[in-house]
């Protein structure tokens, strides 16, 4: 009989697997303009008014509600619309499909093109943050360590609702189509186009609860030193966890 | 002491889309070390089939067994040992040469050495160019590299050499010969006859998702109904029955002036020592074998290639 033994590609395979995909990013280069300078001229449009204005702790409103919608939109962009759109032209072009007959498995890729994407949200934030900070005054949160915990959170529930986008789509295009109606969609509810409060009842409250609006809130109490309401985390924790769940269900090679 | 298992069993096969049955009844027994070709017009089911044999479709009914490995189920194990070239697949654009049979390899526990690799598939000049930017013909012979740098026991190669032009063609043979050499089996998709009479070992002749024939090249084109095939213009009527009694004469048919005369043996030699003696001149003799088309046209009254535009 034939001994064929079931190997599974190792860490030097997904270590190699990362920086494949972070050299197809970076060699894409118009990719990058969303994640990066669309936070940034919405950053430069507010800063310099919201920069005036103080709130409490010495924090403005540019750091309290400029800064958390900007870093949620760069996050937002880059779970909700690229990753999606990236995995769907790797489904589209046949490149999970070639992949799909060696050892390597979906989760590897799933792995390298997360992080990656990943990346990308940490680099779109270091220099939105470094250009408020060097020149609006921007001050770091109050609660540094609340913030960041709160920005993970916020980062896999952006993430886990762009693998719902990737793993439903019906066709490649339908991805990026769905995956900007989506991040427009919460993203309106959750106040990237003026505050949640001028939004009608119902719909402010359903707002809150998607990933847009709870990231943008808990970041902004976490930033003014303020508790973060228990329900903006749980919605952000069932916003992981479902996205998980459908991503892992009805991922397929093509 | 059970058989070695064979490299491909295929038993009673069917995979239909929608409306359309696009494999029935397909079974295939390939040996350990042989070149099987799977050949057939556009649509006759060969990419599906190999589909079916590489686990990536779920057939309706049937089972596919390689090295012993059910396809379905054992996954893991069956990516070890089996390579696939598959027609109509992409590598990350942006990736060089290179960098692809790098990533590739380190799938496997132990791939071929990279730069040997991308040598025996003549790319070292290419190897820093990324894969967006090589001709097509590149392309498909970077896809054959990652086919094999796994060290896989069967390899499928899915329309090997379309859009290459004959000097790399011949190379790919070349290629396809060496892996033979070295005891991997190998799984040939080809609609391209040339191809399949210099390299396989054994056809299945598919049409209509159905094997309609399944033997050596050279039986096939047994299977023909003759094995030459004599033409030639008479300037003179030709009395009947003369060529009919000649030795080894099967079929006569006549045009006007326009002969055509088929049979077996040295056909050629035959007619043309017959028309002599009869005192007949004849010009324009042209002797031919018959091809595996003759043979796909004797067996499902279709030409093989001729409808060929697109693939």
């Amino acid at each position: 009989m034939t001994s064929v033994a079931a190997h599974r590609p190792g860490p030097r395979a997904w270590g190699v697997m990362l920086i494949s995909e972070l050299k197809m990013t970076t060699r894409d280069t118009a990719g990058l303009i969303v994640p990066f300078g669309l936070p940034l001229l919405i950053l430069v449009m507010n800063a310099a008014a919201a920069a005036e204005q103080q709130i409490a702790h010495g924090r403005t409103a540019l750091d309290v509600y400029v800064l958390p919608l900007v870093f949620t939109m760069v996050v937002a962009t880059t779970g909700v619309i690229n990753m999606p759109s990236f995995l769907a032209y790797y489904r589209r072009s046949g490149i999970l499909r070639r992949l799909g007959v060696t050892p390597a498995s979906p989760a590897m890729v799933l792995f390298a093109q997360v992080a990656v994407s990943v990346a990308q949200t940490f680099v779109g934030i270091a220099i939105a943050w470094t250009v408020a900070m060097l020149a609006f005054d921007a001050k770091p949160p109050v609660s540094i360590g609340a913030a960041i915990g709160v920005f993970a959170l916020a980062t896999a529930a952006m993430y886990a609702a762009g693998l719902i986008v990737a793993a439903l789509a019906p066709t490649p295009n339908s991805a990026v189509a769905i995956g900007l109606a989506l991040y427009f969609a919460i993203g309106a509810l959750g106040g990237m186009f003026g505050g949640r409060d001028s939004l009608p009842g119902v719909l402010a409250t359903i707002g809150e609860w998607l990933p847009f609006g709870a990231a943008v809130a808990s970041i902004s109490a976490a930033w003014i030193g303020a508790p973060v309401a228990a329900a903006h985390l749980i919605a952000l924790a069932a916003g992981v966890v479902l996205g998980g769940v459908v991503g892992a269900a009805f991922f397929r090679w093509e | 002491m059970s058989e070695p298992p064979l490299a491909v069993e295929a038993d009673g096969l069917h995979k239909r889309y929608a409306a359309k049955v696009a494999v029935d009844d397909v079974s295939l027994s390939i040996a350990v070390g042989e070149i099987f070709g799977i050949l057939g017009r556009n649509g006759a089911g060969k990419t599906t089939t190999v589909e079916l044999i590489a686990g990536l479709r779920k057939p309706d009914r049937g089972t596919v067994r390689v090295l012993g490995l059910d396809v379905r189920r054992d996954r893991a194990r069956l990516r070890q040992v089996l390579g696939v070239q598959l027609q109509s697949s992409h590598l990350h654009a942006a990736l060089t040469v290179a960098e692809l049979v790098l990533m590739y390899g380190t799938f496997y526990p132990d791939p071929l050495d990279a730069d040997e690799l991308i040598e025996s598939v003549g790319l070292t000049e290419s190897r820093r160019i990324r894969f967006e930017r090589l001709s097509g013909g590149q392309q498909q012979r970077l896809s054959i590299a990652l086919a094999l740098v796994g060290r896989p026991r069967v390899v499928i190669l899915d329309e090997l050499t379309t859009g290459l032009d004959p000097e790399a063609r011949r190379q790919m043979w070349t290629t396809v010969e060496t892996l033979r050499d070295s005891g991997v089996t190998v799984l040939l998709v080809s609609h391209a006859m040339e191809e399949v009479e210099r390299l396989c070992d054994r056809v299945a002749l598919l049409d209509a998702g159905r094997v309609v024939a399944l033997d050596s090249p050279a039986g096939i084109v047994g299977r023909a109904g003759f094995a030459q095939r004599v033409t030639f213009r008479a300037s003179e009527p030709v009395p009947d029955g003369l060529l009919e009694r000649i030795d080894g004469v099967e079929r006569v048919r006549a045009d006007g002036d326009s002969f055509v005369v088929e049979g077996s043996g040295d056909l050629l030699q035959a007619v043309s020592v017959g028309l002599v003696r009869a005192g007949v001149v004849v010009t324009g003799t042209r002797s031919e074998q018959a091809t595996l088309d003759d043979a796909f046209v004797a067996l499902t009254g279709r030409h093989l290639e001729k409808e060929e535009s697109t693939s």
